[in-house]
C-alpha cells in the first residue's frame, strides 16, 4: 500500500496562480508528509515555498489540486471552516514573529486558546507549560517590543503550540535572528519534533534544512526539484541543542 | 504646480478608500446643508417668491356686475395706482356633488368657480400643475388645495363637470375655473352675477396702502357695487405663521449636519496625514517645498471633496424638491426650488471646510523635515492602549474577540474620541428627531381634524355659512344618533366679539357637549365648567397676549352693546394668528343671542370609515347639508417628513465617520488581522472584533446623546410654539416614555456598528493569507 495514503499532509497536483497571465507560484506540486516527520522545503527567494506553507494552513486556496491534512481537504473549507482547523491541527511561526504588539508575552501565547474558547484554566497551565519549556517564563508579563528577537520567536513557537497542533508549519523561523539566536531555535524545533511534533519548515538555508530536518524538499519555479531524506543525525551534530 | 497636482493625484490612487470617504462624508453634508438651508430659505419667503411668480393679485375683488357696467370695471383698470389688472371673471358658488372613480357614493363640496379663458394674464397666473386648461363645455380645472383630482366627476344642479386637470393661485382666487360660456349654465339662472376683478397695485406691501388702495376703487364704483375686497395680506399673514415653526428645528439639525462634518473632516484628513507622512518626507527629499508639500497634501483631500460637493449639491436638490413641493402644496403658493445662491454657496463653504481642516495637519507636516518625517512615518505605532489590552484580556467572560475589540480605540484615543463625539451629534439628532416627531405627531393627532373627523353643516347661503335653525338641529341630531358609527358629536356656534388689542377682535366659539372632545390640548389651567351660570372661557395664547391678560383674569366681552364678565380658567393650545375664546353656549347666547350651532363635529367609533359614513349621512340628511370629511393637515405629515429625511442624514453622515475610522483602523492594523486570523480567528470573530471597537465608545455616545437631544428638544419645541405665536402644552415636551430612553440611548451603537460593518464585512472576508500579505 502507498504510505502517502496514511500521510499527515498530503498534497495532490497542486498548483497556485496569483495572475491568470502569469506563471505559477506553486505548479503541480504532490507531496506526503508523515506524522512525526521533520521537512525541510527549500529553495530560493520567489520559489513558491511560503505559497505552499499558506496552502497547507488553509490560509490560500490552490487554484487546482487538493491539499489534505488528516481527513480533512482544507482546501475546500470555506474561511470559517479553515479558521477552525488552523486553531486545532497547524501551528504557525512566522519569519518576523508576528506577534501582536499590544499584547504581553502571556496573551498572545494564550490567544489561540482563548479564539478557540479554550478553558481559561487548563490553556493557562498549557501556557505556562511552555513558557518554562522554552525558557521564556521570566518575560511572562512583558510586552512584545522588550524581547529580543530570540525571546519573540519562542513566544511565537509557544503560541503556535497553544492548541496542540498535529502539524507545526515554520516560515524561516530564523530569518530574522542572528546566527546563534538561530541555532537556538532550530535546536528547539528539533526537540519538539523528537517528542512526536511534525514539523514543515520552510528554509532557505541548506545547512539549518541538513542539520535539523531528515527530508529536504527542494522547490524551484514552483515545481519540486529534488526530494531527499537525509541520514539520522550524530549526537556530534547535536550540539546546538542543550 | 503640475508636481503638485500630480504628487496629490499619485497620493489618491494609492488611497482610493481614503479618497472615497472624503466624497462621500462631503457629499452627505453638504446634501444635508443644501436641504437644510434650502428649506431655511423657503421658510424665509415662499409666499413672496410664489406670488412674484404668478403675479399674485394684491387685491382680488368681487364685484356686482349688476350694479356695476364692464365699461366702469374697465376704467378701474386706470385708477391711479394699478399697475395691472385681470378680469371681470364671472363666478359663482355652488355645492357640487363629487364622485371618484371607484369609490362608491359621492360627497357634497362647496365651491367658488370662476370663468378663466386661460390660466395665464397680467395678474394671478396660474400654475398649471398636471392635465389640462378646459377647451369645452363639460370640463373643470380644480385648485390644488381642494384635494379634488383629475379624473374626478362634480355635478351641479345638471351640470357634470369632469376634473380635467389640477391648477394653483397663489391668493386662491377660485376653488375652480371653467370656460366662461360655461359659467352662465352653472349660475342656473341668465343675466349678471358677481365677478372677480384682480389688480396690483404699485404701492403694496402694507396694510395701509393697500386699504387706501381699495378705499379708491370702491368709490370709483357705483355704491354698493363691490362687494368684497380680499388683501393678498391676509393670505400671507396666515401662511407666515405656518412657516415659521419649522425654522427653529431646520436650523438645529443644520447646526448638527454641520458640527459633524467638521467633525469627520478633521478625523478622515488626520488620518490621511498619519498615513501619509513617509510620502510626505519622501515628496520632501526629492525637491519639495514645503508649500509645495502642504499643497498637495491640502488638494489630496480637496479633490475627492470637490466631487463630493458638487454631488452633493445635486443629491441635496433631488432631496429638497420633493419636500419643497409637498411644502408648496401645504402652502399652496406654487411649485418652488433650492435657490441658486445656496447651490453655490454651500458647496463652497464645505470645499473650504475641507480644506481648513486638512491644511493644519498638512502644515504640519510641511514643518517637518523630509528625515522626520520619514522617521515618523516608520515608526512603529505609539504604545497607547496596552494597559486596556492587558485589563480585557483578564475579562475571562467576555469573548476574546470582543476583548481584542474593545480595547483597539485605546490605541487612538484622539481619533476615538472625534469619532465618538460625531456618533454623539448623530445620536442626538436621532433623539431630537424623534422627540420632534412625537410632539408633531401629538399636534395633529390633538386637533378636532383628527378627533372629530367627520362634519355636518347646513349649505352656505349667499352670506356664507348660516346657523342652523332648531329643526335642522333636531334633524341632524336625530340623523347622527341613528348611525352606528357614531360615537359622540360637538355642536358647534361661532361668534365674534371686539377685542381692544391690535387684533380687533377675537372669535368665540361655543360648544354643545364636552369641550375636551375636540381633542385641543391645554397649555395650561382647565376646560370651561358647562354647569349652568358658571361664565367661564378658555382662550389661546394669542388671546392672553392681545388683551394681557393670563389663565385666571375676568374679562368682559363685548358685542352688540352686550358686556358678559368671564374668568379665563384655561389656556387653549391653537397656534396661529386668531384670536380665539371657547365659551359654553349660554355664554355665548348672553353676548350673541342669536349664535346657534353652525355645524357638529362627529367622532367616529373605531373601525368605522369616515368617507363610508360621511357618504351615508349625507344620502341621510338630504340636499341641504353638508357632510365633510377632514382628511388631517398634510403640513403635519411634510413636517414628520422633514424630520424623518434630515433624522437620517444626519445619522448617515455620522456612520460614515465610523466607516472612515474603521477602515483608517484596518489599514494601520492589516498585519494584525492577518495574524488572527492564521491564529485561528474566524470571520464571525473578526467582524465581532472589529465591531466592538467602536461599538463601546457608540454604545457611551449614545448614552449621553440622550439627554443632550432631550435637551435639544426642550429647547426647541418651545421657540417653535414661540415663532407660531403659542405656549405649549406640557404633553409637548414631556414625549419620551421610559422604554424610549432605553431604546434611544441605544442609537449611537447602531450608528456605530453600522458605519463599522462594510469595511469589518471586508476584513472578515479576506483571505488570511492577502491580510498577512497586505503589511
Amino acid at each position: 500500500m502507498d504510505a502517502s495514503v496514511h500521510a499527515l499532509v498530503r498534497l495532490e497536483g497542486v498548483t497556485k496562480r496569483y495572475d491568470n497571465g502569469a506563471a505559477p507560484a506553486v505548479a503541480d506540486i504532490s507531496l506526503a508528509v508523515q506524522a512525526g516527520e521533520a521537512v525541510a522545503i527549500m529553495g530560493p527567494s520567489g520559489s513558491g515555498k511560503s505559497t505552499l506553507l499558506n496552502l497547507v494552513a488553509a490560509m490560500d486556496r490552490p487554484t487546482s489540486g487538493a491539499v489534505r491534512v488528516g481527513d480533512e481537504r482544507v482546501d475546500m473549507l470555506s474561511e470559517t471552516a479553515a479558521a477552525r482547523f488552523r486553531r486545532r491541527q497547524v501551528g504557525m511561526i512566522f519569519q518576523f514573529f508576528n506577534l501582536l504588539d499590544d499584547l504581553t508575552v502571556i496573551d498572545n501565547v494564550l490567544l489561540p486558546a482563548q479564539l478557540a474558547g479554550a478553558r481559561t484554566a487548563g490553556a493557562r497551565r498549557r501556557a505556562d507549560e511552555l513558557l518554562a519549556a522554552l525558557r521564556i517564563t521570566h518575560r511572562r508579563d512583558a510586552y512584545p517590543g522588550r524581547l529580543s528577537g530570540g525571546e519573540r520567536q519562542r513566544v511565537a513557537i509557544a503560541r503556535a503550540l497553544i492548541n496542540k497542533p498535529a502539524v507545526l508549519l515554520a516560515d524561516e523561523p530564523t530569518g530574522a535572528v542572528d546566527t546563534a539566536t538561530g541555532e537556538e531555535i532550530g535546536a528547539l524545533l528539533r526537540e519538539l519534533n523528537a517528542a512526536g511534533q511534525t514539523l514543515i519548515l520552510v528554509t532557505h538555508n541548506p545547512d539549518l534544512a541538513a542539520r535539523y530536518t531528515r527530508r529536504v524538499v527542494a522547490i524551484a519555479d514552483g515545481r519540486v526539484s529534488s526530494d531527499s531524506r537525509l541520514a539520522p543525525r550524530t549526537g556530534a551534530s547535536d550540539g546546538a541543542s542543550r | 504646480m503640475t508636481a503638485v497636482v500630480r504628487a496629490a493625484r499619485g497620493g489618491l490612487v494609492g488611497r482610493r478608500l481614503q479618497a472615497v470617504i472624503i466624497g462621500l462624508v462631503v457629499l452627505a453634508a453638504t446634501a444635508t446643508s443644501t436641504v437644510a438651508l434650502g428649506l431655511l430659505a423657503d421658510a424665509h419667503g415662499p409666499f413672496d417668491r410664489a406670488f412674484a411668480e404668478q403675479h399674485g393679485a394684491d387685491v382680488t375683488a368681487v364685484v356686482s356686475t349688476s350694479s356695476a357696467s364692464p365699461a366702469q370695471l374697465a376704467a378701474t383698470t386706470r385708477l391711479p395706482g394699478v399697475t395691472a389688472a385681470a378680469g371681470p371673471f364671472a363666478e359663482v358658488t355652488v355645492t357640487a356633488l363629487e364622485t371618484v372613480p371607484g369609490v362608491a357614493g359621492s360627497s357634497q363640496v362647496p365651491l367658488r368657480i370662476a370663468g378663466r379663458s386661460s390660466p395665464g394674464g397680467p395678474v394671478d397666473a396660474l400654475t398649471l400643475d398636471h392635465g389640462h386648461w378646459p377647451d369645452r363645455a363639460g370640463q373643470i380645472v380644480m385648485d390644488r388645495g381642494t384635494g379634488v383630482f383629475a379624473g374626478a366627476t362634480l355635478t351641479v344642479g345638471s351640470q357634470r363637470l369632469t376634473v380635467v386637470g389640477v391648477a394653483d393661485s397663489v391668493t386662491g382666487t377660485a376653488d375652480g375655473w371653467v370656460l366662461p360660456s360655461q359659467l352662465a349654465a352653472l349660475a342656473g339662472r341668465p343675466g349678471p352675477g358677481s365677478a372677480q376683478m384682480l389688480y396690483r397695485f404699485g404701492g403694496a406691501g402694507r396694510p395701509g396702502p393697500i386699504a387706501s388702495d381699495v378705499a379708491v376703487l370702491r368709490a370709483a364704483l357705483p355704491r354698493g357695487s363691490l362687494l368684497n375686497a380680499v388683501s393678498y395680506l391676509a393670505v400671507r399673514q396666515s401662511e407666515e405663521s405656518n412657516i415659521a415653526p419649522w425654522v427653529p428645528f431646520i436650523i438645529a439639525f443644520g447646526v448638527i449636519a454641520l458640527v459633524i462634518s467638521v467633525l469627520i473632516v478633521v478625523n478622515v484628513v488626520g488620518g490621511a496625514v498619519l498615513a501619509g507622512t513617509t510620502r510626505i518626507g519622501v515628496l520632501k527629499s526629492i525637491g519639495f517645498t514645503p508649500a509645495q508639500v502642504v499643497a498637495s497634501y491640502v488638494l489630496l483631500a480637496a479633490i475627492p471633496a470637490l466631487a463630493g460637493c458638487v454631488v452633493g449639491a445635486a443629491c441635496g436638490n433631488l432631496l429638497a424638491i420633493p419636500v419643497l413641493r409637498v411644502n408648496a402644496s401645504v402652502y399652496q403658493v406654487g411649485r418652488l426650488g433650492v435657490p441658486f445662491w445656496i447651490d453655490v454657496a454651500v458647496p463652497l463653504t464645505a470645499l473650504a471646510l475641507t480644506m481648513a481642516g486638512a491644511a493644519a495637519p498638512a502644515l504640519r507636516a510641511g514643518r517637518l523635515s523630509a528625515v522626520q518625517a520619514i522617521a515618523t512615518g516608520r515608526a512603529p505605532r505609539p504604545a497607547h492602549g496596552y494597559r486596556a489590552h492587558r485589563a480585557l484580556a483578564r475579562l475571562r467572560s467576555a469573548p476574546r474577540a470582543v476583548t481584542l475589540g474593545l480595547a483597539a480605540p485605546f490605541g487612538r484615543p484622539a481619533r476615538a474620541l472625534v469619532t465618538a463625539a460625531a456618533v454623539l451629534f448623530g445620536a442626538a439628532a436621532v433623539t431630537f428627531g424623534a422627540g420632534l416627531a412625537i410632539s408633531v405627531g401629538r399636534v395633529a393627532a390633538d386637533s378636532p381634524e383628527t378627533t372629530l373627523p367627520v362634519r355636518v353643516v347646513v349649505n352656505p347661503g349667499p352670506g356664507g355659512p348660516a346657523p342652523m335653525t332648531a329643526a335642522q338641529q333636531r334633524a341632524v341630531v336625530s340623523a347622527l344618533a341613528a348611525r352606528r358609527g357614531t360615537r359622540r358629536y360637538v355642536a358647534e356656534a361661532d361668534g365674534q366679539v371686539s377685542l381692544p388689542g391690535p387684533a380687533g377682535s377675537a372669535s368665540v366659539t361655543a360648544y354643545g357637549g364636552e369641550p375636551a372632545w375636540t381633542g385641543y390640548t391645554l397649555v395650561s389651567g382647565r376646560w370651561y365648567s358647562t354647569s349652568p351660570g358658571a361664565a367661564e372661557a378658555d382662550v389661546n395664547t394669542l388671546f392672553l397676549t392681545d388683551t394681557g391678560t393670563s389663565v385666571g383674569s375676568a374679562y368682559t366681552l363685548v358685542s352688540g352693546g352686550r358686556r358678559v364678565t368671564v374668568r379665563i380658567v384655561g389656556e387653549v393650545f391653537r397656534p396661529g394668528k386668531d384670536v380665539q375664546m371657547f365659551v359654553t353656549p349660554a355664554t355665548l347666547a348672553a353676548v350673541d343671542p342669536g349664535a346657534a350651532p353652525q355645524q357638529y363635529d362627529v367622532a367616529l367609533r373605531p373601525g368605522t370609515s369616515p368617507q363610508a359614513y360621511a357618504n351615508a349621512l349625507s344620502a341621510a340628511l338630504g340636499p341641504s347639508y353638508q357632510v365633510l370629511v377632514g382628511h388631517g393637515s398634510r403640513q403635519y405629515a411634510a413636517v414628520l417628513a422633514l424630520v424623518a429625511m434630515l433624522t437620517t442624514l444626519i445619522t448617515v453622515v455620522a456612520a460614515l465617520g465610523v466607516l472612515n475610522t474603521v477602515a483608517l483602523q484596518i489599514r494601520e492594523r492589516a498585519r494584525d488581522i492577518g495574524v488572527f486570523k492564521a491564529i485561528g480567528m474566524t470571520p464571525w470573530q473578526t467582524l465581532v472584533m472589529i465591531a466592538c471597537s467602536v461599538a463601546l465608545a457608540g454604545l457611551i455616545a449614545g448614552i449621553v446623546a440622550v439627554p443632550a437631544g432631550v435637551y435639544l428638544h426642550e429647547g426647541v419645541v418651545p421657540v417653535m410654539a414661540h415663532a407660531a405665536d403659542s405656549g405649549y402644552p406640557p404633553s409637548l415636551i414631556s414625549v419620551y416614555a421610559p422604554w424610549e430612553f432605553i431604546v434611544l440611548g441605544l442609537a449611537g451603537l447602531v450608528i456605530a456598528v453600522a458605519g463599522a460593518l462594510g469595511p469589518a464585512g471586508w476584513a472578515a472576508r479576506t483571505r488570511t493569507a492577502f491580510a498577512l500579505r497586505a503589511e
